[in-house]
């Protein structure tokens, strides 16, 4: 090495931060042996020093540090799975609903025939027990609410058959049910069977 | 410690270091505290993303670097000098040059350097980086922003002696 190789590498060196960086070891025990180069070192040195705290002498604005804490946004928590659960729960409604509504549309020979029964059981938001399970009084909340929107609505009987229940062509049950979510009663109403789907539309509702 | 406080923490551990950065890059104080603010607004969204909490400086660098690549791209509005590729002979400046320029005078000089070789210069007198930190920094290889840093750094010198400067007021 020599004096111009050691101050082309000492010229970026900055002191103690480029301490334990190897690349300036060698040029630094060579500065050692050359006077005139250790002077032109220390005095780049200081000039460093000097520039550095110049700089660092700059203050943000007032105020600028509130400002930005007052102003931060807040994110929108990206939770996929649950983003992916709201997606198939609202796939299933829109399914069960699409369905309902077909079914409302056919005309009365599809229960014109059907039998009368009497269904005793739970109330059930169909759209969280078929996608997540839900039901009974630790759901009956949710369950009333979704009720009460206009989801699909269901009885699972006491041997555990379930059946969607639908009012008359263009009406609804779901008003009369909402309360019930959760809760046992007992439906008479006519049943029917389609592609292995149980329905039963609903005469009557007693309170069990 | 909440989301919140955790926010606060870091805004004030690096707000004024972002902040002098910014300046010294963009050379306009409501320009800087634009990108510092927009740099802490992207950590607010995107800053549980990060793995290691010893890289968060480092991440928050990255970041206004980039936001001030992407406002130099939408308005271009500084001069983009180049440097010679070669240095010629190391500088034999006086050491004292830098004495009595004051904190206005040496943006003001940065601000006419080009912005390639302005932002490696700034981090290298600012920030207690390591020279491999600056490059993960700018994404640049480290050998280029050592050369970078080390032309820059002559032509901050040769210019600051050049420059007719006022002594100041303290001296």
């Amino acid at each position: 090495m020599n004096t111009r190789e050691a101050k082309e590498i000492l010229l970026l060196y900055r002191g103690t931060i480029d301490d334990s960086d190897p690349q300036f070891r060698a040029a630094l025990d060579y500065a050692k042996t050359d006077p005139e180069l250790g002077q032109w070192l220390r005095e780049q040195t200081k000039c460093y020093d000097t520039v550095r705290s110049k700089l660092r002498a700059i203050e943000p604005p007032l105020g600028l540090s509130e400002k930005i804490v007052r102003r931060r946004p807040i994110p929108f928590p990206r939770d996929w799975s649950r983003i992916g659960q709201l997606a198939a729960a609202i796939l299933i409604s829109a399914s069960v609903t699409a369905l309902l509504m077909k079914w409302s549309e056919r005309p009365h020979r599809s229960v014109a025939g059907a039998q009368e029964i009497l269904v005793t059981g739970e109330v059930l938001d169909m759209t969280c027990y078929i996608a997540y399970h839900l039901s009974g009084p630790d759901h009956a909340e949710c369950a009333r609410v979704c009720i009460r929107n206009g989801g699909p609505v269901g009885i699972k009987a006491q041997d555990g058959k379930v059946y969607l229940l639908t009012a008359q062509p263009g009406e609804s049950v779901n008003a009369q049910l909402a309360d019930y979510a959760a809760k046992t009663v007992t439906i008479r109403g006519k049943e029917t069977a389609r592609d292995g789907f149980a329905q039963l539309q609903v005469e009557e509702i007693r309170k069990s | 410690m909440s989301a919140d406080l955790e926010f606060e923490n870091l805004v004030r551990l690096y707000y004024r270091d972002l902040y002098r950065f910014g300046l010294s890059l963009t050379g306009s104080e409501a320009d800087a505290a634009d990108l510092t603010q927009e740099t802490f607004y992207i950590w607010a969204n995107k800053g549980h993303q990060l793995q290691k909490a010893a890289s968060v400086k480092s991440w928050l660098f990255t970041t206004l670097h980039r936001e001030f690549l992407k406002t130099c791209r939408r308005r271009n509005r500084f001069s983009d000098e180049s440097i010679d590729e070669s240095t010629g002979d190391l500088p034999n400046i006086p050491a004292n040059c830098a004495e009595r320029a004051d904190s206005r005078t040496l943006l003001r000089i940065l601000g006419e350097i080009g912005e390639d070789f302005r932002a490696p210069l700034v981090l290298y007198y600012m920030e207690d980086l390591s020279y491999k930190e600056i490059a993960d920094v700018l994404a640049l290889p480290l050998g280029t922003v050592q050369s970078r840093i080390a032309r820059a750094k002559i032509q901050l010198l040769r210019r600051l002696s050049e420059t007719n400067l006022p002594l100041e007021q303290a001296k």
